[in-house]
């Protein structure tokens, strides 16, 4: 674990506490980010994005798997509800995360405590993604209802650390599914009802993936003392004794809300956060969607190469 | 006019109809159970349900049934050495209570949930006063109702189960669950209602006397404002829990 002496948490609240922060960041100032998409040939998206120290690599994946219903029963008296609920699971896609902290990152991140936070990430990124709140349409995920759909596997790893890792993960999200190409399927009708589908090879013919636009991004508000910041460094999160983590869509609507760690707050503060993390999270997609734009145009244009890993 | 007949009056009146509130009607119109916006369904609680436990208790609203049993303060399995004891909390739902029959071994879900309890604890509890121990919470959902509203029982079943135990704690903790069906907050949503997920669920632990929230826990799409509004529903529903809470404990002694 790491450690961090009273005189320097002293020393972080205090400075906080008169709106200025280590690094001379006011309390609700974000880090720049650096970022790249595209740069995993095998995957069929990719992201890399830099949060200062913090270092997340995305790759997604679209697979072909089967739908499972979520409602499953014998009950006779439940079969007609179930019959609803068949229907209007049938027609959907999902969203598979898995967030993998890499040890080499933190120490926080060695043996079982590892488990921990990965479950805990991996959790909060299933729960925001898959549903209407996550923005991406299900339904046209679907290939055919009942039987086949696609599977977007999120895969995060974790290459290095220093604070704020769900916002950086939740950024890069965004612009890994941004990035995404989903190969164009054609059904057949083969008679009698049953329909085969062929995928498409042609790269120029791959889909994006439809309600990208609406992805939340998550705000991460770290309490300390009786004030709050945004965009934590790891110093920083060793002073907070509680973390609001709410997802954020374009719109300004709140898509998810968690607390963290082991203390409590006030309901007030808790009506500044939230009205805080709307317009915070607000700015903070327009920045992302600027910076892609960006690197599409210096994509198209010829003399393209990709930095990868070496800045 | 036909003379055979026995004719009805030529001139008629208006039926007399019952006076129903406006808010009813649009209660019923938005909950398909009986309930109005903000009822929350009966609370039983009983504590000391299981003797071999330092202490327990049992939860009960309609169909959502949940015991609880605390064990500790007892010594760390770890050998780590600490100034503050730490909370370790088994949330587990039985094979038999969902729709679908859940296995023996805890799932994602049920691993975040009892991360969840144990977050919602730790700003409560006076760890400082157990250096080097362990307390171990362990919850079992016979019956379950609305996922989100199982887990506010835990939290409050758990509550008094450690008051039970006589573990020091600054407050009480309460929990409450709603969901946001077409726009109006309801609480304490059951299973029926939280299916269709179009409709944001919402749960929020609160320590009444100190007024300090311990845990919120929220998913789907909301208005900022509505997510301000539905926490302070969720704060008064828990204020009114407190009560049969501290009913039930001042019964038991």
């Amino acid at each position: 674990m790491n450690l961090i002496s009273p005189s320097e948490k002293d020393f972080i609240t205090k400075g906080i506490e008169s709106d200025l922060r280590n690094d001379g960041r006011t309390r609700i100032a974000y880090r720049d980010f650096i970022i790249e998409t595209g740069i995993v040939s095998q995957a069929s998206g990719s992201c890399r994005l830099r949060l200062s120290k913090t270092d997340v690599l995305i790759g997604v994946k679209v697979e072909i798997g089967d739908i499972v219903s979520n409602t499953t029963s014998d009950n006779n008296n439940e079969q007609e509800q179930d019959i609803v609920n068949s229907q209007s699971e049938n027609d959907k896609g999902r969203i598979v995360c898995s967030v993998e902290c890499s040890p080499s990152a933190s120490r926080d991140f060695e043996g079982r405590g590892a488990n921990d936070i990965n479950n805990e990430l991996s959790q909060i990124m299933n729960r925001v993604l898959n549903g209407p709140q996550g923005g991406i349409d299900l339904k046209s995920l679907c290939i055919i209802p009942g039987a086949q759909c696609w599977v977007i596997y999120v895969d995060v790893l974790v290459l290095d650390y220093d604070g704020n890792l769900l916002d950086t993960i939740f950024l890069a999200t965004r612009a890994a599914l941004q990035n995404t190409r989903i190969p164009k399927v054609e059904i057949q009708d083969i008679g009698n009802g049953q329909l085969e589908f062929e995928i498409s090879d042609d790269i120029e013919d791959a889909e994006k993936i439809k309600g990208w636009e609406d992805v939340p991004v998550t705000v991460t508000l770290n309490k300390i003392g009786q004030k709050y910041i945004i965009d934590a460094t790891a110093m920083e999160e060793l002073c907070t004794d509680t973390k609001i983590i709410i997802a954020v869509n374009k719109s300004g609507e709140i898509c998810a809300m968690q607390k963290s760690l082991y203390g409590s707050l006030n309901p007030s503060l808790l009506t500044e956060m939230i009205r805080t993390a709307k317009d915070i999270g607000k700015v903070l997609i327009k920045n992302i969607d600027t910076t892609l734009e960006h690197e599409q145009v210096m994509a198209s244009r010829a003399n393209n190469k990709k930095f990868g890993f070496f800045i | 006019m036909d003379k055979r007949r026995i004719n009805g009056p030529e001139i008629s009146v208006k039926p007399i109809e019952k006076k129903i509130t406006q808010t009813n009607s649009n209660d019923n119109e938005i909950r398909k159970n009986n309930r109005s916006i903000e009822n929350i369904r009966p609370i039983f609680i009983k504590p000391n349900v299981i003797k071999k436990a330092n202490g327990s208790a049992y939860y009960e609203a309609e169909n959502i049934k949940v015991i609880c049993g605390v064990y500790g303060p007892r010594s760390s399995k770890r050998s780590m050495v600490s100034d503050e004891g730490n909370i370790y909390c088994e949330f587990k739902f039985a094979p038999f209570s969902c729709n679908k029959r859940c296995g023996y071994i805890r799932n994602a879900q049920e691993r975040e949930y009892s991360l969840i309890i144990q977050q919602a604890f730790l700003p409560a509890i006076r760890l400082n006063l157990y250096p080097k121990s362990t307390i171990d919470i362990y919850i079992t959902v016979l019956e379950n109702d609305g996922t989100t509203a199982c887990l506010a029982a835990a939290i409050t079943c758990a509550s008094i189960a450690l008051t039970d135990a006589g573990i020091q704690m600054y407050d009480l903790v309460a929990a409450a669950s709603a969901t946001c069906i077409k726009g109006n907050i309801c609480l304490d949503p059951d299973a029926s209602e939280e299916e269709n997920d179009t409709n944001s669920k919402f749960m929020l632990s609160y320590m009444p006397s100190l007024k300090q929230i311990t845990h919120v826990l929220c998913t789907g799409k909301m208005e900022a404002e509505q997510s301000i509004e539905a926490i302070n529903t969720c704060i008064d529903a828990c204020n009114s829990i407190k009560t049969v809470m501290d009913h039930c404990l001042i019964n038991s002694l």
